[in-house]
């Protein structure tokens, strides 16, 4: 009997064991759905002034009394630019709000003063916090055109002698990054080439081809496409022409080109960005095969054709275009 | 159609009276009832009512005419039907026609026993059981009448069992050595039928292995799983719950008296094979007891420990009786604004179309009001303590009864607090004609519930008091032979806050409602009832249901129900 007893209780003991249970809850937090929300910790921010330049970052942080939805928006007082970090929880914190000078809506950051608001869902109050960007964001990769210095010599430029063509680089505070951006427009009604400028190799070290990695999953191509409201559709193609052989000509027949077309369907400055890995080859907007080795190798790019294209039946049409980077590893972070 | 009824009546009862005067092959059982009630109700709302009715008349008669057969003596088939006409309905308004139960039982070779058909199941209070968490242990005898009903229409029996359709079967080998018996049993049901497009059949399957070592020890290995049947729909994804639990049986005579161990324990899972969003749950249980019975007081101490995990899931023993999203009978609806009427002690006690016929397979909704403590009888989920019951009966058949329950959380609900819960339970039933030695029945009887729930946390908006109290009380008195005078009140006060859980489909808890209350419920009860035999009475009732709710969540109301009930059970 007495081994029946102890058999019992082992088994009991077995069976209850050590919970876990006291570590988590079922359910929504009560005090969170039911109490009103407050701060635990007042929203600030690391820096008061921050240099991007040098790598610096503001981190933000609060903590509040209940899981909330929150937003912080930076806004350059000058430049207009806006960043927006947003997140759901009780705390705001390095591993949720860290601001490297990134931009969400353009123009890119300046040097300027930036207005850093926090809101909160179904809080009325908002919260707010100066920072100054002593030095803006620098993004590392191989640039091909800012146009802060307009249409460099050793590009070439051909823009067809239609009706109220303007393939000029602008100075305004439209800009997304810099002060000045390429405008593309006019009326060609016998053709779909309105403009276009070849960038070869050559202006960027005297290379026959660009430096750049040679994994093309690593490479990406990044530009700033502005679409003008009410006008036609613009399409911008980019060929990227590879000098396989590296004798300073790009030959059609025997070489590859990569295309890359961008359809302007939208309003106002849009951030390109595509993996080198990812451009096919195109004949008239339609996928072929390459001539050359078949091989996408962005340091054999000898030169990038870009091209401003429009239906001429649809009649005027336009769109802008700034800062032309390649980057590396990831897609551009302006 | 009731023309074509009437004569198939009368053909099988011709040919039962005929054929079972020959050789009683064929049995004829069955009951009738009838029930007539008037009903009123008052309401106090804040504008007076004038868009709902105030007064409700009907009723019905029931006939149930089932037809045991018995082929061999080792077979029985029953079938039986119910007709139901509804006062107010005449030739065929109002009447159905309905098969109650079916079933085919008998023994293989003396030794195999099996059940087909409409079948009443139950394993172990962890793994099929009906609990009737909600009701009240020590109901006076005038709302017998109606919980009876409740139980004969829903099938609910005496052994906490559920009606379901499948098969069972149970057999046993006797051994000379080692051990005295080895039993088995065995069932399957069909707890829905597939739609061939998102609705897969889903069958309940259990079974038991039971080993007698002697009459001082048991134990037995038992296991009930409820699963989709794969391929019965397109989609892939299967659910599964299944329990396997213990259970043990230890006596011990010492002194004359005797002391005895008993318990169950085991584990349950619950998940769905290729929904990555529902919760995969597994968890365990342990109820353990020891009862030491006093044979000269006729007194029994019974001291236990629960612990049932937060994630302890039983489709079989965590199904609920109470519908609580069940509509009452009548006045569904009340105030200006057409407000569904809240479910009353009314109601839980006497209204059939609030109770469940068998298991369902969603975790159901609890009355915080009517049970918070236990709602799924001892196999209620997330709960650890311990519980004490002594059972008292004198030589007089007074009989005494006290039960205390002292329960934690184990898992905190929205707060990582927990919840505190305790009840008490007493009842006295005093035979008084034994006490005055009067041959003919008086007896009353009392008996008091009361349930607090607490929870104190650092975050004073968690933190819970709920209070229930409810007290009973009732009295038979037989004024002349078969003529019994019976009346029955029960108080309950429900006072202070608690949290309502909204569950998604998987059951999870997505939100809590906050609840206050201060809510009081009487039914003061009255009748006489004739008795022509042990099964067949003719009652005469009247009750008083008051519903007052101070807080105004609900507009209170009183309902008055004057009602003659016939029932007759062969």
């Amino acid at each position: 009997m007495k081994n029946k007893f102890g058999l019992l209780a082992l088994l009991i003991f077995v069976f209850v064991g050590c919970r876990k249970d006291k570590e988590i809850i079922d359910g929504p937090s009560i005090n969170e759905i039911y109490s009103t929300f407050k701060f635990l910790q007042e929203f600030k921010a690391d820096r008061a002034a921050v240099d991007f330049e040098a790598g610096q970052t503001v981190i933000f942080s609060a903590a509040f009394n209940k899981v909330v939805n929150w937003q912080i928006s930076i806004e350059g007082q000058t430049s207009k630019a806006k960043k927006i970090i947003s997140g759901e929880g009780r705390t705001i914190s390095v591993s949720n709000a860290v601001w490297n000078g990134s931009t969400t809506e353009f123009p890119i950051f300046k040097e300027e003063v930036c207005l850093a608001k926090l809101t909160i869902k179904e809080v009325t109050d908002t919260f707010s916090l100066n920072i100054t960007v002593a030095k803006p964001k620098v993004n590392a990769g191989l640039v091909i055109a800012d146009f802060e210095t307009g249409i460099k010599s050793t590009w070439t430029k051909f823009v067809q002698s239609g009706a109220s063509m303007d393939f000029n680089v602008k100075t305004d505070s439209l800009a997304p990054q810099g002060a000045k951006y390429l405008k593309m427009a006019g009326t060609v009604n016998w053709d779909y080439l309105i403009g276009l400028i070849d960038y070869p190799a050559t202006a960027y070290g005297g290379a026959p081809t660009l430096p750049l990695e040679t994994n093309p999953e690593n490479v990406y191509f990044n530009c700033m496409v502005y679409g003008v409201p009410n006008t036609n559709q613009s399409i911008i193609l980019f060929q990227f022409k590879e000098d396989e052989n590296a004798d300073g000509t790009f030959n059609s027949n025997n070489e590859d080109e990569y295309d890359y077309e961008i359809k302007v369907n939208w309003e106002g400055w849009k951030l390109i960005s595509i993996k080198y890995s990812d451009i096919t080859t195109l004949v008239n907007g339609a996928p072929a095969t390459p001539k050359g080795n078949g091989l996408r190798n962005p340091n054999k790019i000898g030169k990038i054709s870009m091209l401003h294209l429009a239906n001429p039946n649809d009649g005027f049409a336009s769109s802008k275009i700034d800062y032309l980077i390649f980057t590396s590893s990831k897609p551009l972070e302006p | 159609m009731i023309n074509k009824v009437i004569v198939t009546i009368l053909i099988l009862l011709n040919t039962v009276l005929l054929y079972g005067q020959n050789d009683r092959k064929i049995n004829f059982v069955g009951g009738a009832r009838s029930l007539l009630n008037a009903n009123t109700i008052s309401v106090s709302d804040s504008l007076p009512d004038t868009v709902s009715v105030k007064k409700n008349n009907g009723g019905y008669a029931i006939m149930d005419m089932g037809l045991l057969i018995k082929p061999n003596k080792n077979t029985e088939i029953m079938g039986m039907f119910r007709i139901r006409n509804e006062f107010g309905g005449f030739w065929g308004s109002g009447v159905s026609f309905d098969v109650r139960q079916l079933w085919l039982k008998g023994v293989v070779a003396n030794a195999l026993r099996y059940q087909l058909g409409d079948i009443n199941l139950k394993q172990t209070p962890f793994t099929l059981y009906n609990h009737h968490a909600d009701q009240i242990d020590s109901l006076p005898a005038i709302f017998d009448l109606q919980r009876n009903i409740v139980s004969y229409d829903r099938f609910y029996t005496k052994n906490n069992s559920w009606r379901m359709q499948g098969a069972n079967v149970d057999f046993g080998l006797n051994f000379s050595k080692i051990i005295k018996e080895l039993n088995f049993s065995g069932l399957i049901t069909r707890l829905n039928a597939t739609n061939f497009s998102n609705i897969p059949d889903r069958l309940m399957a259990g079974g038991s292995v039971n080993v007698v070592q002697s009459k001082y020890f048991e134990i037995a290995y038992n296991v009930n799983s409820v699963f989709d049947v794969k391929g019965t729909i397109l989609d892939s994804n299967i659910f599964k719950n299944t329990v396997s639990t213990i259970d043990w049986k230890i006596k011990k005579e010492i002194n004359g008296n005797l002391i005895s161990l008993g318990g169950e324990a085991g584990t349950s899972k619950h998940y769905f094979s290729a929904d990555t969003l529902a919760p995969n749950l597994s968890d365990y249980f342990v109820n353990a007891f020891a009862k030491y019975y006093i044979t000269k007081w006729k007194v029994t101490f019974t001291a236990g420990y629960l612990n049932v995990g937060p994630d302890f899931r039983s489709i079989g023993a965590q199904s609920k009786d109470v519908n609580y999203n069940g509509l009452p009978t009548f006045f569904n609806r009340y105030t200006n604004t057409q407000d569904i009427r809240p479910i009353t002690l009314f109601d839980v006690i006497g209204n059939e179309n609030i109770y469940n016929r068998t298991v369902t397979q969603n975790m159901m909704p609890i009355s915080t009001v009517f049970n918070n403590v236990l709602p799924f009888g001892i196999a209620t989920n997330n709960r650890i303590g311990g519980y004490a019951r002594v059972q008292f009966k004198t030589k007089n058949e007074i009989a005494v009864n006290a039960e205390y329950f002292n329960l934690n959380e184990i898992r905190g609900q929205g707060s990582f607090a927990l919840k505190k819960f305790e009840v008490y339970k007493a009842y006295v039933f005093v035979p008084i004609n034994k006490l005055i030695k009067h041959s003919k029945h008086i007896s009353i009887q009392f008996g008091t519930t009361i349930q607090n729930t607490k929870r104190n946390s650092s975050e004073s908006i968690e933190n819970i008091k709920l209070e229930t109290m409810q007290i009973n009380g009732g009295f038979r008195w037989e004024i002349f032979k078969n003529f019994d005078l019976l009346g029955g009140y029960i108080s309950q006060n429900t006072k202070g806050n608690e949290f309502s859980a909204d569950r998604n489909t998987y059951n999870e808890i997505t939100y809590f409602n906050i609840a206050n209350y201060n809510l009081n419920q009487q039914i003061l009860a009255g009748g006489i009832r004739y008795n022509f035999g042990v099964n067949t009475h003719l009652t005469l009732l009247y009750q008083s249901n008051k519903y007052q709710d101070k807080l105004g969540n609900n507009a209170s109301f009183e309902i008055k129900q004057f009602g003659i009930i016939y029932s007759i059970t062969l």
